[in-house]
């Protein structure tokens, strides 16, 4: 039995992998057409943001091909899951590293951003990616989907000061970084921390923990000691979900106000748990909760691609179909320039170079990507969790430049 | 070791060698030969693959030491590996070594430093090591994070090897310094594995009461596995930060400890090329996802991309049950009879 066993299961094996091999490629990917690589985690810490927005760049692009692309050249997306597996994201970079039909990628990981990066310095390869600060101060081909991680941070700065006066307090407000014990859990307080310090507002150590944390007690019990105003929490959902449900049993949310950074809670996620995030603020690049879900562009795509109502939407899917856009406009303009037959790496970092101003609908304010900026945007709008549903308090809010506060 | 039908061992110096006859030398020389034109023959991806694949075998032959021979579950290694490349990452940006000098001293400081992780194998062993050496890591993580030296969250950049002028800055070019590594240490593996020292390891996993009994040292063995085995992660660790160029905190976690777990099961636990199936057919599987996902999600589009790409770690899942029910003696047992089969040959019996 066991020796025929293997036999049979390495023949079908290889016959099913050959024949897939050989068999053609779909009709989108005939004719004229570029590429995007999307190095995302479908599994692992961060798939609860990284999969919805993928499916969302996905679904945006289909899209686009089913109307015949940009000007003609269809835009093939091609999903890779890097499982926050920096090993495994090298080795699907390098396999479509030199495919020359791929203009474009992104990496929905800040480890996998920093190693991919030195490996393609000097490239002129654009790689959308999550909100690091160096990306700004080190102008290159790493173009962040939103706002830095630190301008958002100092946005929130001005929003707790608004927040203190509104309250009627006096004296300086405190503020500290609840968040996960890595290079992204610190990003926010480089540059972050010297703008709020500028702005008087009291800056407490840092609490970090490692991802994938359940409990929270004991730092959250040593901010209550050091007296803390408002907790800035960092961490992808449910890591925010973790903590409050922590923090309403321990009773803090009454005297201290959280916030959550951009990869808070999803409206699906505060559904399950209405009580816990009760109250908390959440500073957001995309647009969140029914503004959403009842987005026409996003309601119609969700709709016909995924088939669900628009109440099962993650608001992560529009960040996804806001990068989409910025790609599609990019390679839109890049044709136009030198026609689709000379459409390249080149070609498209220029254009991405030139999205200035580029509206989204509405899903994410608009693009601010420049010869001097790599900021996606540089507007946030704060929510508030109120009766199990996210709403809208403020605006678009400008961010503060805090990247340039920082020494590099 | 198999040899043809009718091929004998005449003398002693035959008896122990690794190469025995001379169509095995000659498929070695032609093997070695094949290996050299690699870079220029195939794609950059095949090379890329082969310098990950190799590292991969460097660092799964330290574990197999280690567990495999001396029956020391260590859960370790990706911490293990870490503190070679950031080790070799300090020696050549803080103190100027040049990668030549900086690789075999980031084995040996790994080396001692898994010293530290084979002391508690003094007192426990089995499931209740294997926690401790996961305590290890996290424990290695730490410091990585927040030690001065190791560039905290930020990491280090690494230059890539030189020679004089010559620039070691491409998969290719690694390819060179990569492959005859771990081809050099595959046969110090395979040495050491029919040693004296190689035989106390196997002693001390069959039975470590019995060992003792024979003579031998427990503690002196046990800690001496480590430090081989980790002199091995350390090397494949420098390594990966010469290729990749960037030592960074988030790329050794403790997923990949458990990957390295997996690959010896699947390729059979006490055999050298049973690492090689073991690297090879996880590492291909990964691949294959790789080059498969686009076509299913292309032909079953309800199942979407990202499910598709996402079919990764069910598949190695499924193959390490799989493993571990039908062929828990991994590739290497069927390996072994296949070529027991052929010795006989043309002989049925």
């Amino acid at each position: 039995m066991g020796r025929r066993w293997i036999g049979w299961s390495v023949a079908l094996i290889t016959v099913g992998v050959l024949g897939l091999a050989l068999l053609p490629l779909p009709a989108g990917a005939q004719g004229k057409e570029v590429a995007f690589l999307d190095l995302s985690d479908f599994t692992g810490p961060v798939a609860g943001l990284a999969l919805p927005s993928s499916i969302g760049v996905e679904d945006y692009l289909k899209d686009v091909n089913s109307k015949g692309g940009v000007q003609g050249v269809k835009i093939n997306y091609i999903g890779v899951d890097t499982r926050y597996d920096v090993a495994r994201a090298l080795s699907a970079f390098k396999s479509y590293a030199r495919d020359q039909k791929v203009v474009a990628m992104e990496i929905v990981s800040t480890p996998l951003g920093k190693m991919l990066q030195p490996l393609t310095r000097g490239e002129k390869f654009v790689c959308m990616v999550p909100g690091d600060g160096e990306f700004q101060a080190h102008i290159g081909n790493f173009f962040p989907w939103g706002p830095t991680y630190q301008d958002a941070f100092a946005a929130t700065v001005d929003w707790i000061l608004e927040d203190w006066k509104k309250k009627g307090k006096t004296g300086e407000p405190s503020v500290a970084v609840l968040s996960w014990d890595s290079p992204y859990g610190r990003e926010m307080l480089r540059g972050g921390k010297e703008y709020a310090e500028k702005k008087g507002v009291k800056v407490l150590p840092s609490e970090l923990f490692p991802p994938g944390s359940l409990k929270h007690d004991i730092y959250l019990t040593r901010l209550e000691k050091a007296g803390v105003n408002y907790v800035y929490v960092g961490g992808v959902d449910p890591t925010q979900t973790n903590v409050m449900r922590d923090a309403t049993r321990l009773g803090l949310t009454k005297d201290i106000q959280f916030i959550s950074d951009y990869w808070g809670p999803s409206s699906l996620g505060i559904s399950l748990h209405p009580e816990a995030l009760e109250g908390m603020v959440i500073v957001s690049y995309f647009l969140r909760g029914n503004e959403a879900q009842n987005h026409p562009l996003l309601k119609r795509l969700w709709a016909t691609y995924r088939k669900e109502p628009p109440e099962k939407m993650n608001e992560g899917y529009g960040m996804g179909v806001g990068t989409a856009m910025t790609l599609a406009a990019a390679i839109g303009d890049a044709i136009k320039r030198v026609g689709p037959d000379k459409i390249s790496r080149d070609e498209v970092y220029q254009s991405y170079q030139k999205m200035t101003g580029l509206s989204r609908d509405g899903i994410l304010g608009p693009c601010a990507y420049s010869p001097t900026s790599r900021r996606g945007s540089d507007v946030v709008k704060f929510y508030k969790v109120t009766g199990g549903k996210i709403s809208p308090i403020t605006d678009w809010v400008k961010t503060p430049d805090a990247v340039s506060l920082h020494k590099w | 070791m198999w040899r043809p039908c009718g091929t004998f061992d005449e003398n002693y110096r035959k008896d122990v060698a690794i190469i025995r006859t001379p169509l095995r030398w000659g498929l070695l020389v032609a093997a070695l030969v094949g290996l050299f034109l690699v870079p220029y023959v195939c794609s950059y991806y095949v090379v890329s693959f082969l310098n990950t694949l190799s590292i991969t075998v460097i660092v799964v032959l330290g574990l197999q030491m280690v567990t495999g021979f001396c029956g020391q579950v260590s859960f370790g290694q990706a911490a293990f590996m870490a503190v070679g490349a950031y080790a070799s990452a300090v020696f050549c940006a803080n103190f100027g070594l040049s990668f030549w000098v900086a690789v075999p001293l980031s084995g040996f400081f790994t080396g001692i430093y898994g010293l530290v992780g084979g002391a508690p194998s003094m007192r426990i062993k089995g499931f209740y090591l294997a926690v401790a050496t996961i305590a290890i890591h996290f424990v290695t993580m730490w410091l990585v994070l927040h030690l001065e030296i190791t560039g905290k969250s930020q990491g280090i950049i690494v230059e890539p090897p030189r020679i004089g002028s010559f620039v070691f800055d491409t998969d290719e070019r690694m390819f060179y310094i990569i492959v005859p590594l771990m081809l050099l240490m595959t046969y110090g593996a395979r040495n050491l594995a029919r040693t004296r020292v190689g035989r106390a390891f196997v002693a001390v996993r069959d039975n470590d009461l019995a060992a003792q009994v024979m003579g031998i040292n427990l503690y002196y063995y046990k800690l001496l596995a480590f430090f081989i085995s980790c002199f091995y992660a350390g090397v494949a660790g420098a390594l990966w930060a010469h290729l990749t160029r960037v030592c960074h905190p988030e790329q050794f976690s403790l997923l990949h400890a458990l990957w390295y777990i997996g690959m010896l099961i699947v390729g059979g636990i006490g055999s050298i090329p049973g690492v090689f199936f073991g690297v090879i057919v996880i590492r291909v599987l990964d691949e294959l996802v790789l080059l498969v996902s686009p076509f299913l999600s292309s032909w079953f589009p309800w199942l979407g991309s990202a499910p598709a790409a996402g079919l990764g770690l069910s598949a190695f899942g499924v193959v390490l049950a799989v493993f571990l029910i039908k062929e828990p003696r991994g590739l290497a047992h069927r390996w072994e009879i296949i070529k027991a089969s052929m010795r006989l040959y043309p002989f049925a019996h």
